[in-house]
């Protein structure tokens, strides 16, 4: 193991050994009251079976599942030649819809470092150097330097192609593109505008689309579960139909509401749509929508066809041939259906993938425009279309801003106005909005459950967040008579907040809680005779 | 003469190659999105905002300020606003070699307009008679000596930052200790050669004799300069150096982009050109070329 302070690009190469393991005490320390020692989990080391079948030679982590050691010469020889092939793919024709803004990223970086500042889990390892932003980008510009550029052929190491390439090099630097959470925070500090996140889903892209290695929660129970069944929840439409059948009874159960979800409706205005995890882990979300929309009288529906009913793309985190097959097929279930509108509900990744990264694989007829719930929601509150009482807000509420739907989609202002008009007692988190930083759930790691990667994404990649809820909530942390809620209006972000409220006991310790945006809405409706909320009940 | 002939070549190979890297840039296939905000052009552009914040965005005027941008694009240029604001140390001295440069750049359009001007007959120093001669004299003293100390020092000064900064030293290949060398030299020579005269009359006469072809004897020192500038001049479009070009589009195509395809646009028939394109190479991956994946 290398002293992370002498870790070099190059030692990517180095022969079969752990590079650097983690230690608790070199972490970014955490705020009050998670100052002191004993308040979290220690960090463990992998298991010497993972050893043997993994790579456990980045970190001692596993995030790429299907990565598996070879059993031969041969097969370590044909595990190069691979990622080598698909490297030159990224800079062919291929990859046309990337091209431009790779070679800029690749050719122009100035190693002025500029970007190591603003990385989420650079700060959090406790400045580790295999962490730097810059570290992943030069392991893949030496390689491609080396194989790829009439320079490093013949000049070598003086033009930087100075590291040897072999099975840990390319396994390490796989395992080491699930080390980021593409949130490209790093991208928004370059003076000259280069973004090493692109880089990074580029390993990504070249493990996947090449080699046929993405983690098994993206891919094979991810997109591929998603293009077989219509959602990756693998919830098929009789499934679907029961769950919005049960939800309807418990909301009538619960609050005494009559509500109908409105399913293929013919002639509607808006065609919602949810992350179908939301109907799994968080149904109150896609509930309160419901109520939410009726109560305002808008004319919306759900659909039940495959492919209609959940938004997810997880392609754009590692594989944009799966991306686009999803994305294609989303907006022709949409189309055919003849709705006027799609309204993306509280998806981060989903409101990227419909609106940003699906913009421009069609076009003319085949599409049916695309908006965020954020405005809608907004104008609910602005128009006095709905009325709302504060005062069943009154606790301390943050707001944490989804990468995708803030940084990378310019949505800020409507979801804080919504808060600011309903929550009493909003306060922002430091720093926010655009400048945010991830929640550590980005990138796929929110559901990236195999072996102890959950410990990497809630020890480190969710550290700063995790501080910056401490930070919001100073002052009243301790009192567990508060409840404290974390706005997440983004279904991974809750993912990331559920396991990292777990992971530090939270909840139970200090009435941390956590949810959506429309939760806090429907809680503060004057009609609503009882608390939307369940934390509330007690 | 042949002195001559190199900076005619060099210059013309710099502005050639400079053009020819931005022509490749510009006509390279549509990308995806993949804009970061704040976007300079927005009308949300104070707290990062983008038309999706509306109801119903694609229906209303997108607005945007082509005078915002210019004005951020500006801030960028000259001053590297962004290095500015994120890494304050290291801005001092790649600000100092980028207005160096920035002041030599305008140095030497004065001392071709200051050796014309001597080809006119007007005398270009202190007292004289012509206030444009004049002009011309002391903002040649201002630029030059300005420009080449500031270079001179900013591309030393890296160097040396590169070299004894733990985290900068392991990342920086010797191409790129090369790289700014070539400016120090260019700047060290320069010094050497028109350090002792800096009311630069010296500096004019020889750009006279070199815009005009006429042959001249030439020190040394001369030729080592006017060999080194011309080779940076040719070695600098060629090199990641050459990033003034790059930032415009990193900038403008990829992270300001912005342009939403919406029927009736530019971008949409961009999108119906780039969609139909059969590319030549194709990814190997079971899901994508294996048995029952899709065609």
């Amino acid at each position: 193991m290398i002293n992370q302070k002498d870790l070099f690009p190059k030692d990517m190469g180095r022969p079969d050994e752990q590079l650097i393991k983690l230690e608790l005490d070199q972490l970014m320390p955490l705020l009050a009251p998670y100052d002191k020692p004993g308040m979290e989990p220690p960090l463990t080391d992998p298991k010497p079976a993972w050893k043997e079948k993994y790579c456990t030679s980045l970190d001692g982590y596993v995030g790429l599942d299907t990565l598996t050691r070879p059993k031969s010469k041969e097969e370590e020889d044909e595990f190069v030649r691979k990622f080598i092939s698909g490297l030159g793919k990224i800079f062919s024709d291929a990859n046309n819809g990337v091209l431009e803004p790779l070679l800029l990223s690749f050719e122009y970086c100035a190693k002025c470092n500029t970007c190591t500042e603003a990385c989420h889990i650079y700060a959090a390892s406790g400045n580790n150097e295999l962490y730097r932003p810059i570290y992943r980008s030069e392991v893949l510009r030496k390689i491609a330097k080396k194989y790829f550029t009439t320079s490093g052929k013949f000049l070598g190491g003086f033009v930087g192609a100075d590291i040897d390439v072999n099975w840990e090099t390319i396994a390490r630097l796989g395992e080491l593109s699930y080390r980021c959470n593409l949130c490209r925070r790093c991208a928004q500090t370059c003076p000259l505008g280069l973004d090493n996140a692109l880089l990074t889903k580029e390993i990504r892209k070249i493990f996947s689309q090449e080699m046929g290695i993405a983690p098994t929660p993206l891919h094979t129970k991810g997109t591929m579960l998603q293009i077989k069944t219509g959602s990756s929840t693998g919830l098929a439409k009789p499934a679907f139909l029961d769950t919005l059948e049960f939800l309807e009874e418990d909301t009538e159960e619960k609050f005494g509401i009559k509500l109908k979800f409105p399913v293929d409706k013919k002639n509607a205005d808006i065609l919602v749509l949810h992350n179908a995890g939301e109907f799994m882990a968080w149904p109150e979300n896609p509930v309160a929508f419901a109520l939410l929309f009726d109560a305002a009288g808008i004319n919306w529906t759900l659909s039940s066809e495959i492919m209609g009913y959940d938004s997810v793309n997880y392609g754009i985190w590692y594989d944009d041939f799966q991306a686009k097959q999803i994305a294609l097929m989303q907006m022709k279930v949409a189309k055919d259906f003849g709705v006027k509108r799609i309204v993306v509900a509280e998806c981060g990744h989903a409101h990227k993938a419909s609106m940003i990264v699906g913009d421009r694989m069609s076009y003319g007829d085949a599409r049916i425009p695309v908006e965020s719930c954020l405005p809608l929601l907004w104008d609910l509150v602005k128009s006095k279309r709905l009325k709302f009482d504060p005062s069943k807000n009154n606790f301390p509420v943050t707001l944490h801003d989804p990468c995708n739907v803030v940084r990378q989609m310019g949505i800020v202002e409507p979801q804080r106005n919504v808060l600011k008009a309903i929550c009493p007692q909003f306060r922002e988190m430091t720093p926010h909005g655009v400048d945010n930083y991830c929640c550590g759930g980005g990138s796929g790691f929110a559901i990236m459950s195999s072996q102890n990667f959950p410990e990497f994404r809630d020890a480190v990649a969710s550290r700063m967040k995790f501080n910056q809820i401490l930070g919001a909530f100073k002052g009243s942390m301790e009192d567990r008579s508060i409840p404290k809620y974390i706005c997440a209006p983004c279904s991974n972000c809750k993912g990331a907040m559920r396991a990292i409220l777990e992971h530090y006991e939270a909840t139970e310790k200090f009435n941390l809680q956590y949810g959506g945006l429309v939760e806090l809405m429907v809680n503060a409706l004057v009609g609503m005779k009882k608390p939307f909320l369940e934390f509330l009940e007690d | 003469m042949l002195l001559s002939f190199i900076a005619y070549l060099s210059i013309l190979l710099f502005v050639g190659i400079s053009a020819h890297k931005a022509y490749q840039f510009a006509k390279m296939p549509l990308h995806g999105r993949m804009e970061l905000y704040p976007v300079p052009k927005e009308k949300g552009f104070e707290h990062g905002g983008s038309f999706y914040e509306e109801i119903s965005w694609w229906s209303k005027p997108h607005e945007v300020s082509h005078v915002r941008e210019i004005v951020e694009m500006f801030k960028e240029i000259l001053f590297i606003k962004t290095l500015f604001d994120n890494q304050r140390p290291f801005w001092w001295l790649s600000y100092a070699l980028h207005l160096g440069i920035y002041f030599i750049m305008a140095w030497t359009i004065l001392l071709v307009a200051g050796a014309v001007s001597l080809l006119n007959g007007i005398v270009v120093a202190v007292g004289s008679p012509s206030l444009f001669g004049q002009l011309i004299f002391y903002l040649s003293v201002v630029t030059g000596v300005l420009g080449i100390a500031l270079a001179t020092l900013g591309s030393g000064f890296l160097v040396l930052r590169r070299m004894f900064d733990g985290t900068l030293k392991k990342y920086t290949t010797p191409q790129e200790y090369f790289n700014l060398l070539l400016i120090f030299a260019a700047g060290v020579t320069g010094i050497l050669t028109w350090g002792n005269d800096l009311s630069f009359h010296y500096a004019r006469e020889v750009t006279m004799n070199l815009i005009t072809f006429t042959p001249f004897t030439a020190p040394g020192i001369l030729i080592l300069h006017i060999i080194i500038v011309g080779i940076m001049l040719i070695y600098i479009p060629i090199s990641k150096m050459s990033h003034y070009v790059g930032k415009y589009f990193t900038f403008h195509t990829v992270l300001w982009d912005n342009s939403p395809n919406l029927k009736g646009t530019a971008i949409e028939q961009k999108v119906k050109k780039a969609t139909s394109y059969r590319p030549t190479t194709s990814w190997s991956a079971p899901h994508i070329k294996g048995p029952g994946s899709p065609k």
